[in-house]
């Protein structure tokens, strides 16, 4: 290449390529200036809009390469008092080849300089990238762990105290049932359930709200509220203790207090860790909550399926009103689009029933002793308020069917 | 076209005494009062996609405002926030401003937007960055003070404060320390800056205004 060079010069007809830079010196105002760089046969000119001009010959240059993007070109005399770059892509080339070989040795130890730096960059990028997903991946494995046993030491009065306010503040979907009839024989799986509640203190306190949603939930410290739909939709006595079970275990097993702590937690500890949360950071730590929230309820209904079928075993109720009331909805419901809200928070009715039997069958054989109550009876005087027979007396007579009950919002089954 | 900048440092505002011919172009709401003798006209930031461009991600106005006028007047111009505004006279080099900054320019001025890079969006900085360049005065502004910093080596600056850099200016995103320090010292991620060059900083960020309203409410 440097032959061609000299070719073209020795004939007098070398042409000067031109590419746009900056030069820094002290004499111009401001001290910088926009400039043409030209690479002539000895040396490089630059020239500015107003007309000032600035030369380096080739022998003395030192170059070097930085700049934003990390592939400017500086240049500068042997005082360092004129530096010229320019990032022109064709700009290290043409000045390589201009230079006839003079600062090819320069160019190259720069240029891999260069190409080291960048690759420092980028394992840097990556390692921070790894290194705050392993922080945020243990933060949310040892604030689950932690807000776990923060939850379990504080006192069961504040669960109670929580659970009261909660339902004060609930909008009620109905009437609240106070006919004995009806009460009582719930009330009766209740004590017997609670009899056994893995946390001394708590307070069962049953409320039976007349209303056709299929539902039932315990909030914290245990106020127990049962809707009639439920009791319309369930298919024995030990369904309905499964469902009750399920739910007193959330309270028992303080599953509200500890999902209000881990949210609280997350947040504050990764605030706390990465003083200034920049833009990734607190979009990694809002996905991070999100995904606790979900997959940690998930894991709660699984422990509070189990506990349930713990606290049935040891008040000897049959639990096998577990699994069957997981095939029902299975039955009912299958992988109905509808299903989508509640699968999302929810394990699958199979690995639930699954899990359910498998703990059942690891249970020690025992006698169980049946739920002491007028299924029948039960089920047409609950079918009798929710239709609002004004004569209960005749609610005898009635249908024992379901038929108020839409099947589809055994869906509704909440696990708060 | 005379310009000053008063109100120095907390409130400052920008007055231009311009005269018959000249013109002047603002960000988008950045004029406080003028003569009736000017004339305002709203253009494109650029063109239409360049102005999209801007607007949502360079964190610039999509129009701006051409002040002209054949007979002369006064026109005055400020920036939305409390801060320092500043001068630069472009010839013929450039200077990436930080989202947000640019507050007006003169007509020779080019405004463009551009790929700031992943390193800039961990630093605290935002994706986008505008590229001033051409002929011209250029004024721009921060959060607090500014500062200008001539840089030869390495400069150290905590994410959020730097304001404006020339490109010849290389950028590094790193620790403030080590991994213990970096993490507990409230710096978390720094910017190293290596020259030649000049960058301009402010003396308070965003984020540490954003944090302390935070721990406020």
């Amino acid at each position: 290449m440097p032959a061609l060079h000299q070719t073209a010069d020795q004939q007098g007809v070398f042409v000067t390529q031109k590419f746009s830079g900056g030069v820094f010196h002290a004499d111009l105002s401001d001290g910088r200036a926009g400039v043409e760089i030209e690479l002539l046969h000895s040396h490089l000119c630059a020239s500015t809009a107003d007309g000032d001009a600035f030369v380096i010959p080739y022998e003395e240059c030192q170059l070097e390469i930085g700049g934003y993007t990390g592939k400017m070109l500086f240049c500068r005399n042997a005082d360092r008092s004129v530096t010229l770059f320019s990032e022109d892509k064709q700009f290290p080339k043409a000045l390589a080849l201009a230079a006839g070989g003079r600062l090819d040795d320069q160019l190259a130890s720069q240029l891999s300089k260069a190409k080291g730096e960048s690759r420092r960059g980028a394992i840097f990028s990556f390692g921070l990238v790894a290194a705050t997903l392993i922080v945020l991946v243990s933060l949310y494995f040892g604030i689950r762990a932690g807000a776990n046993r923060v939850t379990q030491s504080l006192p069961v009065s504040l669960d109670r105290e929580l659970g009261k306010a909660a339902y004060q503040a609930m909008p009620k979907e109905g009437s609240e049932i106070t006919d004995p009839l009806v009460t009582e024989p719930i009330q009766s799986i209740v004590d017997r359930l609670a009899d056994h509640a893995k946390v001394e203190g708590m307070d069962f306190e049953l409320h039976v709200i007349d209303s056709a949603t299929v539902n039932a939930y315990c909030l914290p410290g245990g106020t127990m509220v049962v809707y009639t739909g439920l009791i319309s939709a369930a298919e024995s006595p030990g369904q309905l203790a499964a469902v009750i079970s399920h739910e007193m275990a959330h309270a028992t097993l303080r599953h509200g207090l500890s999902r209000i702590s881990q949210t609280l937690g997350l947040t504050a500890a990764v605030s706390l860790l990465i003083g200034d949360t920049a833009g990734i950071m607190a979009a990694a730590e809002e996905f991070f909550t999100a995904a606790s929230i979900n997959s940690y309820s998930r894991q709660q209904e699984t422990e509070a399926d189990l506990e349930g079928v713990r606290m049935l075993h040891a008040a000897a109720i049959d639990p096998s009103g577990m699994p069957s009331l997981f095939e029902l909805l299975k039955e009912e419901h299958g992988e109905l689009p509808e299903a989508l809200v509640w699968v999302s928070t929810h394990p699958d009715h199979a690995s639930r029933i699954e899990e359910t039997q498998n703990m059942i069958d690891s249970l020690p054989a025992k006698p169980y002793k049946p739920i002491d109550l007028d299924w029948e009876a039960l089920k047409s005087r609950v079918a009798g308020d929710s239709t609002k027979k004004a004569d209960v007396s005749n609610s005898s007579n009635e249908s024992s069917a379901d038929s108020t009950v839409d099947p589809s919002e055994l869906e509704q089954e909440n696990g708060s | 076209m005379e310009a000053e900048l008063r109100d120095k440092p907390s409130f400052t505002n920008l007055r231009l005494q311009l005269k018959p011919g000249d013109s002047v172009i603002a960000e988008a709401d950045a004029m406080a009062y003028m003569s009736s003798t000017i004339r305002m006209n709203t253009k494109w930031n650029g063109g239409v996609i360049q102005s999209l461009l801007k607007r949502f991600l360079g964190g610039e106005s999509m129009f701006v405002n051409q002040f002209s006028t054949d007979k002369g007047g006064e026109l005055v111009i400020t920036q939305p926030y409390p801060g320092d505004m500043t001068c630069l006279e472009l010839k013929g080099n450039s200077m990436y401003l930080q989202p947000g900054a640019f507050v007006a320019c003169e007509p020779g001025v080019k405004l463009g937007v551009g790929w700031a890079g992943l390193r800039m969006l961990i630093g605290g900085e935002g994706l986008f960055r505008l590229k001033v360049s051409g002929h011209g005065r250029v004024w721009f502004g921060a959060y607090g003070g500014i500062f200008e910093r001539e840089i030869s080596d390495e400069y150290i600056v905590d994410t959020g404060h730097l304001v404006a850099y020339e490109p010849s200016i290389g950028v590094k995103v790193g620790m403030a320390g080590g991994i213990f320090s970096s993490f507990f010292s409230g710096e978390g991620l720094v910017t190293r800056v290596k020259g030649p060059g000049r960058i301009y900083l402010q003396s308070r960020s965003f984020d540490g205004l954003a944090a302390w309203t935070n721990a406020h409410l």
